[in-house]
């Protein structure tokens, strides 16, 4: 994560505005809201939940980008957050509430409030000491949902009758699936522009020099934690989707092997590119989706992936697409 | 009274004094110079003073303002700025990037996360300023990390400049420096006097007694004495333990 990674770039915000990379979010944009209508016809209706879940991953992917790629924050517990959006979804239902926008805002809310916690703890903390509190804090978060015995504990807890969005929107089979689809778009946006803003910039200036921000008169710790529990709260939204997504939730959607699989997918993506969340969550998802229909071995090629990744493209697939750094 | 005081500043690890009960007082508009060999504690004071290391016993002053209990980034609020011994930019970025971060950091809040800060015209006119105050107008677009030595020195140099600091910590200014870069050196700290109060640490002896207007001679995280030039060269002890081996060697 040293600086040399995103070179370029001074006034260029201007200059890189036109072009293939302005219209190409739209495109992609416009032909996943399509999808619903036009997979039926080609018998691809299966795949629509499967982009959904892809969607919803993106989201926590893309929240979990900017805290590594952008802030230089190696958590290896966002699993925990998603988990806790999730169980905040639970509590909810369990407790006969059923409008999914609550039970989505709460989430949100509750998973910030869990993250400024953590991160005020956390972030008092480097390098591998940081890796490894992010971690006991997630663990300590998944034993918490196993021993929620009230939640179903291990076995987890089934969302039966699918939370309403509200009207005539449940009614309506793709709602859901556009829902999710505008919640991801607008966290995507969300991204781009925080990486233009002044808290974006002052966050990778963080990343790269830390001790030259705090002597330049930056709130370096608040900044961070500012990052860390925005991005805990996205992930939290995540986890919700999730929930709904599934229609069920268990402590296993915590395990850390989640989190490290999550970092896996913005590495390959590429870290502080605000693409990678969105490439590595489709390229690593999809490729396991068809390898598990010739093989039950799918991890294998997956593993031999990461690794050449690692080695031919460490700064990620986004990088080799010719979107430079992500600097102004 | 003086614009900025340390009283009694003390540092230990472990059994090693590294700082022992040191003063040191910095008038405005004055650049008050502290030179020892190697091993002296001057680094260890800088930081002791800038923040990045806890004191263990001791005060800080500066304008009336008591800085001992402040983090780094307030006491660069307060008006204490540094630099590097070891240059520290974002080599990665730009030169113009480097310093609208430095400008960003006095001009408003920084958790602002929807505007694109390309569009503050106000910073970049800051930046330009800085830029144009050390010297480096005409290397905006390069990456600072690839910049030669004297080049960088330079910016960080501005960077610390953009806080408007009372009171300017220049940690090393000249060091690793050819002749050349270091007669611009010394001629930029001599423009900035006007500007600020200045804490020169430094190591060549010649840009010492051209700058500075005393000097403190610091010898085992103590002060060992303080004066004008004329009164450091002329210190026997001050020989001995420095100026002298500086000769043999």
């Amino acid at each position: 994560m040293n600086a040399s990674a995103s070179l370029p770039a001074s006034a260029p915000a201007a200059r890189r505005g036109g072009g293939f990379g302005a219209v190409l979010p739209w495109l992609l944009l416009a032909l996943l809201a399509a999808f619903p209508l036009i997979a039926p016809h080609f018998e691809l209706e299966y795949y629509v939940g499967f982009v959904r879940r892809l969607l919803i991953v993106m989201i926590a992917a893309t929240s979990l980008n900017f805290i590594l790629g952008y802030g230089g924050m190696v958590a290896l517990g966002h699993a925990g957050f998603l988990g806790v959006g999730a169980y905040t979804v639970v509590a909810l239902v369990d407790a006969g509430f059923s409008s999914a926008w609550l039970a989505w805002g709460a989430a949100l809310v509750v998973t910030a409030a869990f993250a400024t916690l953590i991160g005020a703890v956390s972030l008092r903390t480097r390098g591998v000491y940081f890796i490894m509190i992010t971690l006991a804090f997630a663990q300590m978060l998944y034993y918490l949902g196993v021993s929620l015995r009230t939640y179903g504990g291990d076995d987890g807890y089934g969302i039966y009758t699918p939370l309403s969005l509200g009207g005539w929107l449940d009614a309506q089979p793709n709602a859901f699936y556009w829902a999710v689809l505008a919640l991801a778009a607008l966290i995507f946006a969300l991204g781009s522009r925080l990486a233009v803003s002044r808290f974006g910039l002052a966050l990778m200036g963080i990343r790269d020099n830390e001790t030259r921000m705090a002597a330049l008169g930056f709130p370096v710790f608040r900044l961070r934690l500012v990052a860390f529990a925005g991005a805990g709260a996205v992930a939290g939204l995540a986890g919700a989707l999730l929930a709904s997504h599934n229609g069920f939730v268990s402590p296993s959607m915590m395990h850390w092997t989640e989190s490290a699989i999550l970092i896996v997918m913005v590495v390959i993506g590429g870290m502080g590119n605000r693409w990678g969340g969105v490439i590595g969550v489709g390229l690593w998802l999809t490729l396991e989706e068809v390898l598990k229909m010739y093989t039950e071995y799918w991890h294998w090629p997956l593993g031999l992936l990461l690794i050449a990744i690692v080695f031919f493209a460490p700064r990620g697939l986004a990088a080799l697409f010719g979107s430079k750094g992500e600097r102004a | 009274m003086s614009l900025f005081q340390a009283q009694g500043l003390v540092k230990r690890f472990g059994g090693l004094v590294a700082t022992d009960n040191v003063s040191i007082a910095v008038e405005p508009g004055e650049i008050h110079a502290l030179i020892g060999p190697n091993g002296a504690g001057k680094s260890t004071l800088v930081n002791l003073i800038s923040g990045l290391l806890p004191l263990d016993a001791g005060r800080l002053e500066l304008d009336g303002v008591e800085l001992t209990a402040l983090p780094p980034h307030q006491r660069v609020r307060a008006g204490l700025s540094r630099c590097f011994q070891v240059t520290s930019v974002f080599r990665g970025d730009s030169v113009r990037s480097n310093l609208l971060l430095a400008a960003q950091a006095h001009a408003g809040s920084s958790f602002r996360f929807l505007s694109r800060r390309a569009g503050e015209q106000a910073l970049m006119e800051t930046a330009l300023g800085l830029a144009e105050k050390v010297g480096l107008s005409d290397v905006l677009d390069r990456t600072a990390g690839t910049l030669p030595h004297g080049v960088q020195r330079k910016l960080d140099v501005a960077l610390a400049l953009a806080a408007r600091p009372k009171l300017l910590l220049l940690d090393e200014p000249m060091a690793g420096m050819g002749p050349e870069d270091s007669l611009q050196m010394v001629a930029l700290i001599e423009k900035l006097r006007a500007e600020a109060a200045i804490l020169l640490i430094e190591h060549d002896m010649d840009a010492v007694f051209q700058l500075a207007d005393r000097i403190s001679v610091l010898v085992y995280g103590k002060v060992l004495t303080s004066g004008d030039a004329e009164h450091v060269k002329g210190h026997p002890e001050v020989q001995a333990v420095y100026l002298g081996t500086e000769a043999t060697a």
